[in-house]
């Protein structure tokens, strides 16, 4: 029997600490891992609830990510809740890992710490590594502070293990920013978490011996094709899911989740569009610009990437004019990934509004209120002048000559 | 919101610090803040921690600030860091150092002229009394609760006990007698 | 007694990084971020002794960690066997040492981590830890007697 970890009702905690938390609480049987910076501390702190008995668990420490992540697509076929951490080059190094879980459709919960990615080396926050598994077939979750590291981690587990959901679930933090950065964080007490985690139910697991049952079949032409639609269609229909999910969460803890969350957007002419914790930075410049300038300005965030929620986006801008999508991850000859997520949904809208990219923030570089200021107030000169004034994408807070790329052909 | 900015030495325990403060500040009912900007940094190197308070939960995480104080936990660091970026007119700086506050304002021409809410306080030998070894976080939480006016003495002693409380009493004790000597000390 | 030729002057680096060295904007940054090591034509480097050689700003040599240190290595050379266990056990190449001679210690890349004193094979130790503001002199005058076994 465990020995019982106190937690009080309200605590002072960092993301990391948040996260590992969660795995506490829910009570996780397996943690593979290969600890990175800035991650290392959750499945740190997981091996010492182990070690110190607060839970009855495995912590298996293997040679690399990619090992890590195949210890956990083993634990979770054999029907242990498992989860794990990485950032950055693990993250990478990881990849070829994340596809197999997702096809294989297993509910693993990975807490990903984002940075950015090498060269040149850094070890500070951005989303290159999150981009990286936007095509991997995982539900991708953003948490925008310490609280949300720790809300989300447990509704990942309900998530991934839902029976109509059967996928595994990435919840993102800022690296440093939001993992390192100690703020007030209201927990659930064990026996509220446990109870909304539950235990879980597997399926297919490899441990039922009276159902032995093959993993990693190969597929040619023949197959192929079927399996990964049926897994695309699974991950589109998860968003009711998440939505029950998150509602029931709101029942036991009073704080509200959605897969796409507005701030001040019920007028806004104007707007920026981002994830994680630049989200609640913009919150305040929005705010301010309002009062100062007058300027109409709110901000779109993306609480739930993957499935990407076009319907929600288009909606939710129905109405504003001019559009910043801000990328925090360096696109390599093209737009933003999440840029053209964006003006994806918007080229399906009646208004059609101007949607501009920002690259910002690589490498850790500071998103500071002033910064999204001038972002936004671009946006209003869009809406004075009646097209877009910039080039289509630019390049923020950056050293040296204006870097920006692609004129609008509307004029 | 009030905002402060620590400039210490990796292992000198500014995150400490800075997070020991959040979570006293926190026991308040206010919100806190308490982040630092390291990450490859290695034991010695120059760092910068911050804090946070305000009375509504905190959605700025920039590091840019102009800081309400500024909290120097390394003396050698009031010299060679820009301790006064960013500064606002009514900032107000403590300051670790063996010197009297005229010699230190006399070496740091950035200071010049700001007698009136320069502090100085000497964190590290402090700390070799009590805490028997260069800890210097400890008593600058001491000089802060002093100069900010923030909480009093005894409200902050308390609460620290129960952050330190995974320590040995003996180290608590320590602890518990720098935070008060620097509080005295301070001026 | 130590050879302070050896030593770099205080800060070097120093000025060129506060000159600009780190604010370059994204059309000056080096392509790659590849640095180079030494100013100019660096052919036949390796027959130089590191005082001789044309170091850049980019070379963590012409950078200084002296200020990191809290305690320092001072070295007896009176003790000393000259067998190298320091030079090959410094983890930042901060033992002075030319033709198997240990001369002393690189102060501007000597964290003071004490793995010098550790090895160190003599009785009493050629490398003692003392405070950073010690003077030379008075650590070597105040230097312990070699300490003979007790038999039991």
């Amino acid at each position: 029997m465990a020995v019982e970890f106190e937690v009080n009702e309200r605590e002072v905690w960092d993301g990391n600490y948040a996260a590992s938390q969660a795995l506490r609480q829910a009570d996780v049987d397996v943690v593979v891992a290969y600890p990175i910076t800035p991650s290392t501390p959750i499945v740190e702190n997981y091996g010492s609830y182990v070690g110190n008995g607060y839970i009855d668990g495995e912590f298996i420490m293997v040679e690399s990510e990619h090992a890590a992540m195949s210890g956990c697509i083993g634990a979770s076929a054999a029907g242990g809740r498992v989860a794990t951490a990485t950032s950055s080059q693990g993250f990478a190094l990881m990849v070829e890992v994340l596809y197999q879980a997702s096809g294989m459709r297993l509910p693993i919960v990975l807490n990903v710490v984002n940075r950015a990615l090498a060269a040149p080396l850094n070890v500070r926050g951005d989303h290159a590594d999150m981009y990286l598994g936007r095509d991997s077939g995982w539900i991708q979750m953003g948490a925008f502070n310490a609280q949300e590291a720790y809300d989300l981690a447990l509704c990942a587990f309900r998530i991934a293990e839902n029976h109509s959901v059967r996928l595994p679930v990435m919840v993102h933090q800022d690296g440093f920013i939001t993992s390192h950065t100690a703020q007030n964080v209201y927990p659930l007490s064990n026996e509220a978490a446990a109870k909304f985690v539950g235990v879980i139910d597997p399926v297919d697991d490899m441990l039922d011996f009276s159902r032995p049952v093959t993993y990693g079949a190969q597929t040619e032409e023949d197959w192929h094709f079927e399996h990964k639609a049926k897994q695309h269609k699974a991950i589109m229909d998860s968003k009711p899911v998440i939505d029950a999910i998150f509602a029931e969460f709101k029942e036991i803890s009073g704080r509200e989740y959605k897969r796409v969350e507005t701030y001040d957007m019920e007028d806004a002419d104007v707007c920026i569009i981002g994830l994680g914790t630049t989200v609640e930075t913009a919150r305040v410049a929005a705010k301010e610009l309002r009062k100062e300038k007058g300027i109409k300005a709110g901000v779109l965030a993306i609480r739930c990437f993957r499935p990407f929620p076009y319907e929600e986006v288009r909606e939710a801008l129905e109405g504003v004019k001019s559009i910043a999508v801000t990328d925090r991850s360096s696109p390599g000859g093209a737009m933003g990934a999440f840029y053209n997520e964006v003006a994806g949904a918007m080229a399906t809208s009646k208004a059609r509004p101007m949607v501009t990219n920002y690259i910002y923030g690589l490498g850790g570089r500071d998103l500071s209120i002033e910064n999204v200021k001038t972002i936004l107030t671009e946006q209003q000169a869009n809406v004075d002048a009646g097209y877009i004034t910039t080039d289509l994408q630019q390049f923020t807070n950056l050293r040296g000559p204006h870097l920006g790329f692609f004129k609008t052909a509307r004029s | 919101m009030t905002e402060i900015r620590w400039h210490s030495r990796a292992g000198q325990g500014a995150v400490s610090g800075a997070k020991g403060l959040g979570d006293v500040v926190a026991t308040t009912g206010k919100e806190v803040q308490a982040f630092a900007l390291y990450g490859s940094a290695k034991r010695g190197a120059a760092l910068r921690a911050y804090n946070r308070i305000s009375d509504e939960q905190i959605f700025n995480h920039a590091k840019f600030m102009h800081p309400d104080f500024v909290l120097v936990i390394d003396p050698a660091l009031a010299f060679t860091d820009n301790i006064e970026v960013n500064e606002k007119p009514e900032t107000k700086y403590i300051i670790t150092t063996s010197l009297s506050k005229e010699e230190l304002i006399a070496g740091i021409p950035a200071l010049a002229g700001k007698e009136d809410r320069v502090y100085v306080v000497d964190c590290v030998q402090i700390s070799l009394d009590t805490i028997k070894r260069s800890m210097p976080n400890a008593p600058m939480l001491g000089a802060f609760v002093k100069i900010s006016g923030m909480f009093e003495l005894d409200y902050f002693l308390e609460n620290m006990k129960r952050v330190l409380k995974k320590f040995p009493q003996k180290i608590i004790d320590a602890n518990m007698e720098a935070i008060t000597r620097a509080y005295n000390e301070v001026k | 007694m130590q050879d302070l030729k050896l030593r770099a002057s205080e800060n070097r680096g120093k000025s060129q990084l506060e000159a600009g060295f780190d604010l370059l904007g994204w059309d000056e940054v080096t392509q790659g971020s590849v640095l180079p090591s030494f100013e100019g034509d660096a052919s036949g480097i390796a027959n130089l002794k590191a005082e001789e050689r044309n170091y850049s700003g980019y070379n963590s040599y012409t950078a200084t960690v002296a200020s990191w240190r809290v305690v320092k290595p001072v070295f007896n050379i009176d003790v000393c066997i000259d067998c190298q266990n320091c030079w090959v056990w410094c983890p930042d190449s901060s033992i002075l040492s030319r033709d198997k001679q240990m001369l002393g210690i690189d102060y501007d890349h000597c964290k003071g981590c004490e793995i010098c004193v550790e090895v160190c094979p003599t009785n009493p130790k050629s490398l003692l830890m003392f405070k950073e503001n010690e003077d030379l002199e008075t650590a070597l005058s105040g230097w312990p007697e070699k300490t003979k076994k007790e038999k039991n």
